[in-house]
């Protein structure tokens, strides 16, 4: 009936029911009250000892039916209150198992794992008090492997004693036994068992006070945009003057405003708890429950110490999300961490702090057929494809022979390159898969000064195949695939590379190949504009001056700004250092 | 080398998406290939080899009638277009390189690159390819 496990002396946990007799019997002994003041209990010496006589015991301690004990156990022991020691609401066999330390479950009954009503662990720790409560508790969260926030943390006798929420916290927390040591290096025991809800996370208001709290909520709710405001809520007016104490950080008044929401205000979009001091956020970890369609939350300036704590709120649908003013946003690198961060928890958010975040979109097999088509202008391909090939001669000319320098009029500001080269297969990295922004060169001189770097190529032009792959009004995007091998001027482009994108490999022979995608940006499809008169006749007398071509004379103008005299100028420094190539000018007569 | 926080963002974006749609469509290209066709606008057009396929039927088409394949990808980059030369449409180039193994045929190197385009459907924004372009590389 029961599982029976190896038993593993530090896994021991469970609350034998030999303890419950001896501490009946200390009680009984020393006749005190249970309505005393627990301090003056002088059993705490035989409990403390009977207790650690059971755990050198622990390998004969036989597995019970914990259920059985219950009514052994039900005694008013409950000095304070009533919450420990009630009947389990679950009327059900109960068993302890003693677990693998890799076996990460514990059957403790059913557990829906529903987010509102998730089962809640007592957790016990014999003779805590002799420990410093702050560093045991240090170390119990750093060894126990879900991480958790202890709730209602109290001594009880000389036991510590503190409640958490579902079983694989509970199941963590037990493999966590026995591998602390206290000062008098004796090894710690946990004790972990199914409890009700603790005291204080219940209902603890008035049902005169709930009415005063949905009063003043319903005046701070804005029924248009069905935003609530909560922002200092502590410090509202109307609860202080009815000396309600709304502090929003202590889970019994969170779980009460949400409970008036879930009555009130279903419908709730936006939800404004700013500035109350929230130092974690499982109180808010059924507001998914509560307020299911909230896409608006504002936690900012609260005193949120992690980023995990939004793992809590995360089953919501959030659109917006403030969170500046928390401790945990300065501890990020830089911005875009922090974002990212979010990100990863809310795939769906738009806005952060305000700002408006890239849309965020997913890849979508199933869509249906019918979907708005993308503007195309049909243009004859014969011209669009002699200028791309003019185009890339002017640019490999550079390329290949050319200081790469002339690239930088052939590139757009802001454009952007990357370069991958595939490595052997012997020696593949994974990393390698990415360029991940760190490999991206953006902008044009560091584009340049990048490609400077590369070694010398020759490019096989006989064996460049060019694809036009997508063409609008402002776009131009095509593919270059061919052979190259490795060994000031301006020139007017009306085109710009916006990305480039070059992929080499090498292959079995000498030749490497390689494949280029561009895309360019087209600011005008128009080359040739249109000059006026006054335009022209400088042009011609600017070609007879200078000797050179009427193209190049415009261009040199155009560069000028029309302005003859400086473009003479410009023209003669050129010529003088040499600078001007012989194609610029006119064959000689 | 300064980059501005919004190009930091389209550059992350662009990575992610780069990396989901090539698993997505590599995975669908090997297992679901009658599905494939759905990963790309109506107006797309693909260039495999040479040979221009456009048009959701001629799409297909192809597909229906290239064998079976077995993709391994080896590499994979990607960058955001620049917003000028879409007039604000996001666009990410993503280039993808490897073996290929179809039946019947030997293993081949290839590389492949693809302009994906944000397309607004009915309330939701999903990347379908606007064009492709795939090359053997012997």
């Amino acid at each position: 009936m029961y599982p029976n496990e190896k038993k593993r002396g530090t896994n021991r946990h469970e609350e034998s029911p030999s303890e419950e007799n001896s501490l009946l019997q200390g009680r009984r002994k020393d006749g005190i009250s249970s309505q005393g003041n627990i301090n003056k209990m002088k059993d705490c010496v035989h409990t403390g000892s009977l207790l650690s006589k059971l755990q050198e015991d622990n390998e004969t301690v036989e597995m019970r039916d914990v259920h059985e004990n219950y009514k052994v156990r039900y005694s008013p022991y409950s000095f304070e209150n009533k919450r420990n020691w009630k009947h389990h609401k679950k009327d059900q066999v109960q068993c302890t198992v003693y677990k693998d330390e890799n076996s990460p479950e514990v059957e403790m009954g059913h557990d829906s794992e529903d987010e509102a009503t998730a089962s809640w662990y007592r957790v016990t720790i014999p003779c805590g008090r002799k420990s410093d409560k702050a560093l045991l508790m240090k170390s119990i969260q750093s060894l126990c492997s879900v991480p958790f926030t202890p709730v209602d943390l109290h001594y009880e006798r000389s036991r510590i004693q503190f409640f958490v929420q579902h079983s694989n916290t509970a199941s963590a927390l037990k493999n966590v036994s026995f591998k602390i040591c206290s000062d008098e290096s004796r090894k710690i025991s946990i004790f972990v068992n199914p409890s009700d809800v603790p005291y204080s996370v219940q209902n603890k208001f008035r049902p005169e006070q709930m009415e005063l709290l949905k009063l003043a909520m319903r005046k701070r709710y804005d029924v248009s945009h069905q935003a609530l405001d909560l922002q200092r809520f502590r410090f509202d007016p109307d609860l202080l003057d009815c000396g309600v104490d709304m502090k929003l950080n202590q889970r019994s008044c969170m779980s009460a405003t949400l409970k008036i929401i879930q009555e009130n205000f279903p419908e709730l979009l936006s939800l404004n708890l700013r500035n109350n001091k929230l130092y974690q956020l499982d109180s808010l970890i059924t507001v998914v429950k509560m307020a299911p369609h909230v896409k608006i939350l504002n936690l900012s300036k609260n005193e949120l110490k992690s980023a995990w704590e939004l793992e809590k709120v995360k089953e919501l649908q959030l659109e917006e999300l403030w969170l500046e003013g928390n401790p945990f946003c300065s501890t990020f690198s830089d911005e875009r961490a922090y974002v990212s961060a979010i990100q990863k928890c809310f795939p769906k958010l738009l806005y952060l702090d305000g700002r408006k975040l890239p849309t965020p979109i997913q890849v979508d097999t199933d869509s249906p057929q019918f979907m708005q088509s993308c503007k195309e202008n049909l243009r004859e391909p014969k011209p669009i494809k002699d200028r791309v090939l003019q185009f890339l001669q002017e640019y490999y000319l550079i390329y290949d022979y050319g200081d790469r320098y002339g690239l930088l009029s052939a590139y757009h500001d802001e454009a952007c390159f990357s370069l991958t080269v595939p490595l052997n297969p012997s020696d593949q990295d994974p990393s390698s898969f990415y360029t991940n922004g760190q490999l991206l060169k953006y902008k044009k001189h560091d584009i340049v000064d990048c490609l400077r770097m590369l070694p010398k190529t020759q490019h096989d032009f006989s064996s460049f195949g060019v694809v036009i792959r997508y063409q609008t009004e402002t776009m131009l995007c095509f593919s270059v695939n061919g052979k190259f091998k490795l060994s000031h001027n301006c020139f007017s482009y009306s085109l710009y590379i916006v990305n480039d994108q070059l992929l080499v490999r090498d292959s079995h022979s000498d030749e490497v190949e390689s494949a280029f995608a561009m895309t360019m940006f087209m600011p005008h499809m128009n080359s040739n504009p249109i000059l006026s008169l006054d335009q022209q006749k400088m042009v011609h007398t600017f070609s007879t001056q200078s000797g050179m071509k009427l193209e190049w004379s415009q261009k040199c103008l155009e560069d000028n700004e029309w302005n003859y005299t400086k473009a003479a100028e410009i023209f003669c420094m050129l010529q003088n250092i040499g600078k001007i190539p012989k194609e610029f000018f006119r064959p000689m007569s | 080398m300064s980059m501005s926080v919004k190009f930091e963002t389209y550059v992350d974006q662009a990575c992610k998406t780069a990396e989901e749609f090539a698993n997505i469509y590599y995975e669908t290209m090997d297992k679901r290939r009658q599905i494939l066709p759905k990963l790309y606008l109506d107006t797309a057009t693909l260039i495999w080899n040479g040979n221009v396929v456009m048009g959701l039927d001629a799409l297909n088409n192809f597909f229906a009638t290239l064998p079976s394949s077995d993709f391994q990808v080896t590499l994979l980059d990607c960058q955001p277009v620049h917003e000028q030369a879409t007039q604000s449409q996001s666009t990410v180039l993503v280039v993808t390189s490897g073996t290929v193994k179809f039946d019947g045929n030997k293993e081949h190197y290839f590389n492949q690159n693809f302009l994906l385009t944000a397309q607004t459907v009915l309330g939701s924004t999903v990347w379908k390819i606007a064009s492709d372009c795939f090359r053997f590389q012997d």
